[in-house]
């Protein structure tokens, strides 16, 4: 089946959704739904698969616009990564959306498959900017029509589909600007002619698209509408936004500059890996200090989108200076980050949504000791907690292994302030990576161990059955991207050579098994060396390459690092086999393993009140980075009796984002101040209006005159 | 910093050589009264004279009965035929527990300190065995703060009634094998406390109760004794 | 007042007709009508001055309650009695003017059932809610214990006590067991994290319920429970037992036993004050000066014990003098080995003078203002340390402390490092008090017989926690009907959290070793 058709059926599909979603009667339309989208996406995945697999693009004429351009399909390799992992996120969600039975947004959700898709697939700036502003206003519709219970869901809804439309504004205009430069919107036309386009052009390109598209990618000045509109969408739809809508905004950014106009200068590159970095530590610092469960993971989203704008911009900055080898490193450890936060951040999302239905409640400083209840939406949910915490074997651990190790290649740059920049940013990333963990330990702490703080009347139990599917299958998804990269790098290689203009897979995933020791492609001692350590073990079993990303360098550098998930998923399960053996066989045979409730210091009962608040526990990192949460007393009251008795002590902390202090605030103040005053105009008074017109009409006609002289 | 140094170095070693050597420092101990033949008055004397009835006549001899001691001293002031007394201080003995610990508790252990209402004497006298004369680290004796990390239960007070289950929690957090060792007279009978009704008669009453040691307080040298006993270390009185 | 004729004429004039003052020696008794109690507590304690040494609860043929009130040594004693029939069991509250009788009144409620009117938080004092019922009153004459024991029907939805709202504020439980080796008590810190903002001791875990096991009993065995409820100041309070009989007694008691008395009670004060310095050094984990510190603690436990055969001086103390007589040349012997265990101390002190790091955990942190250390009543060195140069033994001498040249040393600012001054300059005047004693030793017996009267008096001493007051009522066979101990652990754990409040938990120790504060005293 060739990649036409599968694009037929991919769309055919989506429709058959819309129209059964409305035809269908509402006991089944849930099961029937859940068949389609399920449907869809693995025929999605299988396109992608088929298209990275191709050797060269496909392309696909459409109809053709009188006056602009002919609509043009073109999936490459970097479509074919973004549609795979779309796919993968597609799936599990439609499992979890149809469990909720048939209402409004079904309709919208094979709306937005389809717009998503086409982005993807576009193969020239009109097709791309229609299918974009298709995805937007779908997304602003699933906010508003939900009817959610948040009581800003208009104005959230509203934010979003403003900061939309600015971006799509400024995405366009950069695709104009290329288009002049080219004389074609074609994509193919631009690419070909993108060696013409001047400096100050390519600057304007850049930071049109950086930041048109990063509106949607969620990179700091441009990203205050995300935290709101997270919050305010249906849990349904949560992850979709997250784990698909996101990475278009990355697509975008990808697309133009490192596609389609690829950087000559270091600055773009330079500039990306500043706000990324930026972005990573705002969300990161936002996300630690946060309580409600889905706006923790909005933010956190933010710090994520960060890190794989570093990534990319360590990518351009290397392509920029010619050093292709360290370009495809950095390509691929921001895909591979991409590839990742889609599937933890969606099975995070997934189960915050699977608390809320359960407990009725998304703050951390209410839940507790949900494990007990919901077993398995808190394993899931653990695996989804340490692949974000970065922790081996699973996906997360790689993906950001890999950015830290990029910018370490700092060293082969010449310029020392992108040395400087690196190193800065480099640290940055680190600390970002710290205070994951940190925030990460909180969320899974304070909502499924310890003890219970809802409401003993409040029933909880574990999620219906096509809840926990969709879990498993992005848990088991975690542990296979983090156990295999060195399946998934080579994948992610076609995408990534082109843009690098070196192989990845060569550069970081050695042929130790598929090479003896006599292969061409390893220098033979090198190659003795590594098997003589093992690395060849597996050989048989697993197909490919081998199991060990290593990153060679020169003669004098043989191993710049090197890593195995695979290995140390074996180590630790062979480790806790032995350790269960150890206790089930050694020690509790001679000796009894009794079981005696928590010691509390002999209080006669422990209250939940009584243990730490996610509040509290986060406390420190509040104190520490004061200067930049810079909360404003609300209150802080004491109440005092009899003269002496304290009865009460009151405080309140109000804090605003510092984005929205720099940014939304200002900007919202002087529209508003704009508006008032043009809103003087409106003062009824008929004769005013009629020299407006008369004025209006003089300005044309000064302007028609002009026009036609000059 | 080197000023203290300097000066810990200076000051020299201060430890006691127990349980090397007996230690014959004075003031180390305030002695408990000797059981012994007596004439008959003075032994009814001396029984009459006690408040807590340590004395007692057994077989025409003076009998004492050393864990109810409070030392109020009337039997040497108080009474025109003074008792005679002992200021030694290896005073403590078996309940009627389990006597083995076993191999692996002999050399080291971690001891939990549960004050179930005691006066302040004895939880003084626990705290001086940190100290430099008696430096019980050497002896392989740590104290922890927690239940669960710790072989041997260590009780002061006659277990009032508010701490009765805090003492029962502390016991029960505690793994197998576990010693309780019951220092001071309030912890063996209720002391002067005993007709309380908050107060039971001694940890017996709450916890099986391996080691006693007598006094009130007992010096810590009797204390580590009483450690060394738990441990195998030394015999019992 | 500088004059009780002065004061008698005051009161009666501010409140006519509703008191009566009688002279008794040193004491104004004022009979007080409930109606203006509170304002008259307010303005013996605000305006003219007094401290307040506490309440007294004596349930005879009436309600008896005895506010006892005590100024400089020329202003003497106040006492405030209240009666009431006992079926009425409500007294208006004095809180509203004198902090310090908060939790008096609390005591007084949980274990007599009498309530007073216009205090904000009676209940869950000495009787914990969630192990007691609300009908047991203890102290009453009818008490029947074992019915009491054996139908428990405590509160099952106990909570603590909460007075901090702010979003994401919890309780952080500490005890009742905690840290290595601690008396018991259970600590309640609000806190949002990092601060402690609000910390609500819970005491009475260690109660043993002295003040009913006393009655019925006879005098003797009564000192014995003196001695043996707070045994780190044993001596202490067995002496103002001691006095507190004697004055009943009128007995006097020989020149040579109140001289010995005053050297055991100061060298009791001198190794209670280096017991607390090596409690603060062990805190900020400044381990040589701990172990240092420790060497002198036990060098003044040998000490004790050997010169009177109890590391504790148990036992030294019998009603109209001591049990034994101590010789010059063992006291001068003690005398010595003290001065050089005090010299020990004194070099100490330089030492830790200038060591920054253990000053940064003390100075500045845990600040007890001047003015809230007077409302609250509080006690001893630590008030002493915030700038109230209240010393019962030159305010209200007894034992002949007037005849003895020493000092009370006073500091200003109220932090732990002020406190930690306070108790090495007190150590240097005990051993100047020691001193003077042997100079003063007269040869003579120790004791004198006397006969039992019936009555009730206070006796009182500066314990080296703070004044300490012990109030006895005796009938004619020398058996003990009312014994009310008022021990300066009371006073100081009621204002300790001044101390610990807007400071972070790592401060939390350090301040609670710097308020030298006993459990055992607190519980009886």
């Amino acid at each position: 089946m060739d990649l036409q058709t599968l694009i037929l059926i991919f769309l055919l599909l989506c429709g058959i959704g819309i129209l059964l979603t409305l035809g269908t009667p509402i006991q089944i339309r849930g099961k029937v739904l859940v068949w389609i989208g399920c449907l869809s996406s693995l025929v999605l995945i299988w396109m992608g698969a088929k298209a990275l697999l191709a050797g060269e693009a496909f392309m696909y004429s459409l109809w053709t616009l009188p006056g602009l351009t002919t609509l043009t399909l073109r999936i490459d390799h970097l479509s074919a990564v973004f549609l795979i992992v779309t796919g993968l996120v597609l799936f599990p969600a439609s499992i979890f959306a149809g469990s909720d039975g048939g209402r409004t947004f079904n309709v919208m959700m094979f709306a937005l498959y389809a717009s998503i898709v086409l982005v993807l697939i576009a193969g020239d700036a009109v097709l791309l900017l229609l299918a974009w502003e298709a995805m937007s206003i779908l997304c602003y519709l699933f906010i508003v029509c939900a009817r959610q219970k948040e009581n800003g869901y208009a104005g959230s809804g509203y934010l979003l589909l403003t900061m939309g439309e600015t971006g799509t504004v400024a995405s366009a205009l950069s695709f104009l600007l290329l288009a002049v430069g080219a004389g074609t919107l074609d994509f193919g036309g631009i690419k070909a002619s993108s060696a013409d386009f001047g400096m100050g052009m390519r600057w304007m390109v850049f930071l049109l698209s950086f930041f048109g598209f990063g509106v949607k990618a969620g990179l700091v000045p441009v990203n205050f509408w995300l935290p709101r509109a997270y919050v305010s969408a249906p849990n349904a739809f949560v992850p979709v936004l997250a784990g698909a809508t996101l990475n278009l905004g990355l697509y975008g950014i990808l697309r133009v500059n490192a596609d389609l106009l690829p950087a000559v200068s270091a600055g773009p590159g330079l500039l990306a890996i500043v706000v990324g970095t930026l972005t990573a530590l705002v969300g990161i610092l936002y996300a630690t200090t946060d309580n409600d469960l889905k706006l923790m993971l909005a933010h956190s989203s933010i710090e994520n989108a960060g890190i794989m704008t570093a990534a990319f911009g360590a990518g351009m900055v290397f392509v920029a200076t010619h050093h292709p080898v360290p370009a495809a490193i950095a390509f691929t450890a921001g895909l591979y980050h991409l590839a990742n936060h889609s599937c933890y951040k969606a099975l995070l999302f997934f189960g915050a949504g699977a608390v809320e239905a359960q407990t009725g409640s998304r703050d951390m400083d209410k839940l507790g000791g949900l494990v007990k209840w919901m077993p398995v939406a808190a394993a899931s949910f653990l695996v989804g907690t340490l692949s974000i915490a970065a922790l081996p074997p699973f996906n997360g651990f790689v993906s950001e292994w890999l950015t830290l190790q990029t910018m370490l290649r700092s060293s082969e740059l010449s310029s020392q302030t992108a040395k400087i920049i690196f190193a800065v940013c480099g640290a940055g990333l680190a600390l970002t990576a710290a205070l994951a963990v940190t925030c990460f330990v909180k969320v899974y702490a304070m909502t499924f161990l310890g003890m219970r703080r809802l409401n003993s009347n409040q029933h909880v139990a574990e999620p219906n059955k096509s809840t926990q599917v969709s879990l498993l299958i992005l848990a088991l998804l975690c542990l296979l991207l983090g156990v295999l990269p060195t399946y998934v790098i080579p994948a992610l290689g076609a995408a990534v050579n082109p843009m690098a203009g070196a192989s990845a897979a060569d550069a970081l995933v050695p042929p130790f098994f598929a090479a003896s020791a006599d292969h061409a492609a390893l220098p033979p001692d090198f190659a003795k060396d590594f098997h003589n350590l093992g690395a060849q073990v597996g050989e048989g079993i697993a197909p490919g390459r081998g199991l060990v990303v290593l990153h060679r360098g020169g003669a004098s550098n043989p191993v710049v690092f090197a890593m195995s998930t695979a290995y140390m998923f074996v180590a630790l399960l062979v480790l806790l086999f032995v350790v269960w053996v150890v206790i089930r066989v050694w020690l509790t045979s001679q000796r009894k393993l009794a079981r005696q409730p928590r010691w509390d210091g002999g209080v006669r009962r422990l209250l939940p009140e009584m243990t730490y608040t996610a509040t509290g526990f986060s406390n420190p990192v509040r104190v520490i980075f004061n200067a930049v949460f810079r909360p404003t007393t609300v209150e802080d009251t004491r109440e005092t009796v009899a003269e002496h008795f304290r009865t009460a002590i009151r405080r309140d902390q109000e804090r605003i984002h510092l984005v929205d202090k720099i940014i939304l605030l200002p900007v919202g103040a002087a529209v508003m101040w704009c508006a008032r005053t043009l809103a003087t105009m409106h003062h009824g008074r008929f004769n005013a209006y009629a020299a407006y017109t008369l004025l209006a009409l003089l300005v044309v006609l000064v302007v028609f005159l002009l026009l036609l002289t000059g | 910093m080197s000023q203290w140094v300097i000066n810990g170095i200076r000051r020299g070693i201060k430890t006691s050589a127990y349980p090397a050597r007996s230690e014959t420092a004075a003031g180390v101990s305030p002695g408990l009264p000797i059981a012994g033949d007596y004439p008959s008055d003075k032994v009814s004397a001396l029984v009459a004279c006690c408040p807590t009835k340590v004395f007692s006549e057994k077989a025409n001899r003076l009998a004492v009965e050393s864990r109810l001691c409070v030392h109020c001293y009337r039997c040497i002031h108080e009474i025109t035929l003074p008792v005679s007394w002992e200021v030694n201080y290896e005073w403590a003995t078996f309940r009627d527990g389990e006597h083995n610990f076993g191999q692996p508790f002999a050399r080291s252990i971690h001891i939990c300190v549960v004050d179930a209402g005691d006066c302040g004497a004895c939880l003084n006298e626990v705290k001086q065995l940190n100290n430099p004369y008696y430096n019980m680290h050497r002896l392989g004796f740590f104290i922890t703060p927690t239940p669960r990390h710790a072989d041997v239960l260590l009780v002061v007070g006659p277990v009032t009634d508010h701490m009765k289950f805090a003492l029962q929690k502390a016991y029960d957090a505690m793994p197998t094998p576990k010693r309780v060792i019951a220092v001071g007279a309030c912890a063996l009978t209720g002391g002067v406390f005993a007709e309380s009704f908050v107060c039971a008669k001694g940890v017996a009453d709450v916890l099986p109760v391996d080691v006693e040691v007598p006094g009130n307080p007992p010096p810590p040298l009797a204390i580590l004794h009483g450690l060394l006993v738990v441990t195998g270390r030394k015999k019992p009185v | 007042m500088t004059n009780h004729t002065e004061l008698k004429d005051e009161i009666e004039r501010l409140w006519p007709g509703l008191v009566k003052c009688r002279f008794e020696g040193s004491i104004c008794n004022v009979s007080c009508a409930p109606v203006p109690l509170a304002e008259l507590c307010g303005h013996l304690f605000l305006e003219w001055n007094y401290s307040f040494a506490g309440l007294v609860v004596e349930e005879e043929a009436e309600w008896v309650l005895h506010y006892l009130f005590y100024g400089e040594a020329a202003d003497g004693w106040v006492h405030v009695r209240v009666t009431a029939p006992l079926e009425e069991k409500t007294f208006p509250s004095i809180v509203r003017f004198v902090h310090a009788a908060d939790w008096h009144e609390r005591e007084a409620e949980d274990l007599f059932g009498v309530t007073f009117e216009g205090h904000p938080r009676l209940g869950d004092f000495v009787l914990h809610d969630d192990a007691w019922q609300e009908s047991v009153e203890p102290m009453r004459r009818g008490f029947d214990a074992v019915a009491a024991m054996r139908q428990r029907t405590p509160s099952s939805d106990w909570r603590p006590y909460r007075i901090v709202q702010e979003p994401g504020a919890f309780v952080m439980p500490v005890g009742p067991k905690f840290s290595g080796v601690t008396e018991s008590v259970h600590f309640l810190l609000e806190t949002v994290g990092e601060d402690v903002i609000r910390s609500t001791p819970r005491l009475f875990y260690k109660w043993r319920g002295i003040e009913k096991l006393a009655e019925g009993k006879p005098v003797k065995d009564v000192l014995l429970l003196a001695e043996r409820f707070a045994a780190t100041t044993a001596f202490a309070h067995g002496l103002a037992f001691c006095q507190a009989v004697e004055r009943i007694c009128h007995t006097r008691v020989p020149a040579r036993a109140r001289i010995l008395r005053v050297y055991l009670a100061e060298i009791e004060r001198l190794r209670q004050h280096a017991g607390a310095i090596q409690e603060i050094c062990e805190s900020t984990a400044l381990v040589v000066a701990t172990s240092q510190a420790g060497l002198i603690e036990e060098d003044l436990l040998r000490i004790s014990g050997e010169l009177t055969g109890h590391r504790y001086v148990f036992g030294q103390l019998a009603l109209g003098g001591l049990q034994r007589n101590l010789s010059k040349e063992a006291c001068i012997r003690a005398l010595d080995q003290s001065k050089a265990a005090l010299a020990r101390l004194n070099e100490l002190e330089k030492r830790l003078r200038i060591s920054s790091s253990f000053l940064d955990r003390l100075e500045q942190v845990g600040i007890v203002q001047q003015n809230t250390a007077m409302v609250y009543g509080l006690l001893g060195p630590i008030a002493r340390a915030s700038g109230i140069a209240r010393d019962l033994r030159r305010s209200q001498p007894y034992l002949g402390y007037e005849n003895f040249q020493f000092d009370v040393p006073c500091e200003v600012e109220g932090d732990g490092y002020a406190r930690l001054r306070v108790l090495f300059a007190e150590a240097r005047q005990s051993v100047r008090i020691m001193e003077q004693c042997v100079d003063q030793l007269q040869e003579g017996i120790v004791r004198e017989p006397f006969e039992f009267r019936q009555g009730a008096e206070l006796g009182w001493v500066e314990a080296p926690r703070g004044g300490a007051f012990h109030w006895v009522r005796l009938d004619d066979r020398g058996i003990v009907n009312r014994y009310r101990i008022i021990p300066p652990s009371f006073a100081n754990w009621h204002g300790f959290h001044l101390s610990v409040e807007k400071f972070a938990f790592q401060d939390f120790p350090i301040m609670l070793s710097t308020f030298d504060l006993s459990v055992a005293e607190n519980d009886r």
